[in-house]
């Protein structure tokens, strides 16, 4: 259709042009307005914000919008570069992504591995059904939950911890402990949901090649690394690109619920720290600056592991 | 040779029990709590089983008005939550899923870039202000109104609806709208309800938009309500003055709003465990 279009486009007069496309939106007038609320809602949402980026490099203020504030160039980015808060935050944030990408991302796939090894079908459903669970908490439930067994007066740990003559500690309050516990908690709610995409795609692999195998007196690790894993090998590379395009960002609500101010100077992360500092402080421009750069490195991040993920692989998400 | 394989199953299914108790322990912990007698919660008895039975903290708590319009609200943005997320993305889904459509590729590209940059929190609540949403439950249902991710998702169900139907139909003179209303959002009603009950879930639980667009304390959700509770606590650990605690929010009454605020997850557990499966894959294979 594009190249039949392409072919007698330039042979019409614009007047005619234009008639043609009322005919082509009138022809298509209902699909067109089931369109339009989608379109104007992404619009208004989506594209007015990154119109609004451009806050980054002005003075904003409330009387005179975002249009009408003065420009001041890079002034904002110079500041940032700068700061040693900037620094802070965003070292805060890319730990907590490694740490997680290191102990958390392998978790969903070992326990879809440790899954599949199971032939009880009960004992398997009993087990998804539990570790699927946490997943559908709120972060202020599963996180003011986990504040609570930590607790120095009354919390679960530190009680058994007081049976066995040691002294409590306040999880909560020190910055030696914070990182593992967002990791430990982050590991304990998603795991059993990210283990779906996984389960899902190990039923992907013909049950053939296991029998194959098994007859040729493959061992369970053989079979693991021969048939398993490359079975289901783009879904893993496709969730790490997913993973790498999120290296600057890490999750709102958890931090917010687990977080106070004795551990502001490594749990403050950049959409916590833009919260407060932008938000509560009335720094606009400033934190738009910094929300900027997290969404232009996470851009660069997920074009780049795409990029490269379809050179050595033939998955892309686009 | 067959011993070997037990050995390996039996660690296997240790493993996955050790994993499975951990996981569920918080909650657990919880319920217990709750039911348990106030006053021995309080002298810091270690709850691993109810202790002292008593619903005394469920009485406290549903006669805590601030709770009670907490619910409320929280039941009112959910509701109109899932309604405008489902129309909007069921009619910009079934739009673009049309391959005939001229410009379809235009639209999805349009929606795929919100994916890859977006303007940030600061600009998003200015645009949240400039259209007049902050301090009203519009705020927590409008700006959140589509996932491009269940967009892609119904776009690929609507796409793998059989066309002869949508044909025999235009034959017979049916337009459009006529023919997404009759034909398609029957045949969709089982993928409709499985998004609508996930959208259902992520209203009830998330609060960052409430934090953000919401002052007005009669207009909190459960979400708030809950935090505030637990930052109170957390502020009377780090005093070292658990008497600060008031009796409304005792670790008793916490774990009873806490349970309260989770039954309806709990209700519908079973339904989503059904279809998530379906959901997850659907979205995230076909990306």
């Amino acid at each position: 259709m594009k190249s039949e279009a392409q072919a007698w486009q330039p042979m019409l007069a614009p007047g005619k042009r234009r008639t043609r496309l009322w005919k082509v939106i009138w022809k298509y007038r209902y699909l067109y307005l089931l369109l339009l609320p989608g379109f104007i809602w992404y619009l208004v949402y989506r594209y007015m914000p990154m119109y609004g980026l451009i806050i980054a490099f002005k003075n904003f203020n409330f009387m005179k919008g975002i249009w009408g504030s003065p420009w001041v160039g890079w002034k904002h980015f110079e500041f940032l570069f700068s700061y040693p808060d900037f620094y802070r935050i965003v070292r805060n944030t890319l730990l907590l992504n490694i740490y997680e990408l290191l102990f958390a991302f392998p978790m969903p796939l070992i326990l879809a591995l440790l899954l599949n090894e199971m032939r009880h079908m009960l004992f398997k459903r009993t087990i998804q059904t539990v570790v699927y669970f946490p997943h559908f908490l709120s972060w202020v439930v599963f996180g003011g939950i986990v504040i609570q067994l930590l607790s120095p007066n009354d919390g679960l740990v530190n009680q058994i911890r007081e049976l066995f003559g040691l002294a409590p500690i306040h999880f909560m309050a020190e910055s030696a402990y914070f990182r593992t516990i967002v990791i430990t908690s982050h590991i304990l709610k998603e795991t059993g949901w990210g283990a779906i995409i996984y389960l899902a795609a190990l039923t992907t692999i013909d049950p053939e090649q296991y029998e194959a195998a098994t007859i040729d007196g493959a061992t369970r690790w053989q079979k693991l690394f021969h048939i398993t894993l490359p079975g289901i090998r783009n879904t893993i590379i496709l969730l790490f690109i997913l993973k790498i395009g999120t290296m600057l960002d890490y999750g709102f609500e958890q931090i917010f619920i687990l977080y106070n101010p004795t551990v502001y100077d490594v749990g403050d992360v950049l959409s916590t720290y833009i919260y407060r500092i932008g938000l509560q402080g009335a720094q606009f421009s400033l934190t738009t600056a910094i929300g900027f750069f997290q969404s232009f490195i996470g851009l660069i991040l997920i074009v780049t592991a795409n990029h490269i993920a379809r050179r050595f692989s033939d998955v892309s998400i686009w | 040779m067959s011993r070997r394989f037990n050995i390996g199953s039996f660690s296997i299914g240790t493993i996955l029990t050790v994993f499975a108790i951990l996981t569920f322990i918080p909650f657990y912990y919880v319920i217990m709590v709750s039911v348990s007698d106030p006053k021995l919660v309080q002298e810091g008895k270690l709850i691993l089983w109810p202790r002292g039975f008593s619903l005394y903290t469920y009485e406290l708590i549903i006669s805590n008005a601030q709770f009670i319009t907490a619910f409320t609200n929280t039941i009112l943005r959910t509701t109109l939550g899932v309604l405008i997320n489902l129309a909007l993305q069921l009619t910009f889904a079934y739009s673009i899923s049309k391959q005939y459509l001229p410009g379809r590729r235009f639209f999805i590209i349009y929606i795929i870039i919100t994916m890859l940059f977006n303007g940030g929190i600061i600009p998003t609540y200015l645009i949240v202000r400039a259209t007049g949403l902050i301090d009203t439950i519009w705020a927590l249902v409008i700006p959140t109104a589509i996932s491009t991710w269940n967009v892609i998702l119904l776009r690929s169900f609507f796409e793998n609806v059989p066309t002869d139907l949508e044909e025999s139909a235009k034959i017979d003179g049916a337009n459009d709208l006529v023919i997404f209303i009759r034909i398609y959002l029957p045949l969709s009603l089982a993928s409709v309800a499985t998004i609508g009950l996930f959208i259902a879930v992520m209203h009830w639980n998330t609060y960052m938009d409430a934090i953000i667009y919401i002052n007005r304390q009669e207009l909190q959700v459960l979400q708030t309500f809950l935090r505030d509770m637990v930052v109170q606590m957390e502020m009377a650990a780090t005093l070292g003055d658990m008497s600060a605690v008031q009796e409304t929010s005792s670790l008793s009454v916490r774990t009873a709003a806490i349970f309260l605020s989770v039954l309806p997850i709990v209700i519908v557990y079973p339904f989503l465990q059904k279809y998530f499966v379906k959901g997850v894959t659907l979205g995230a294979v076909k990306g």
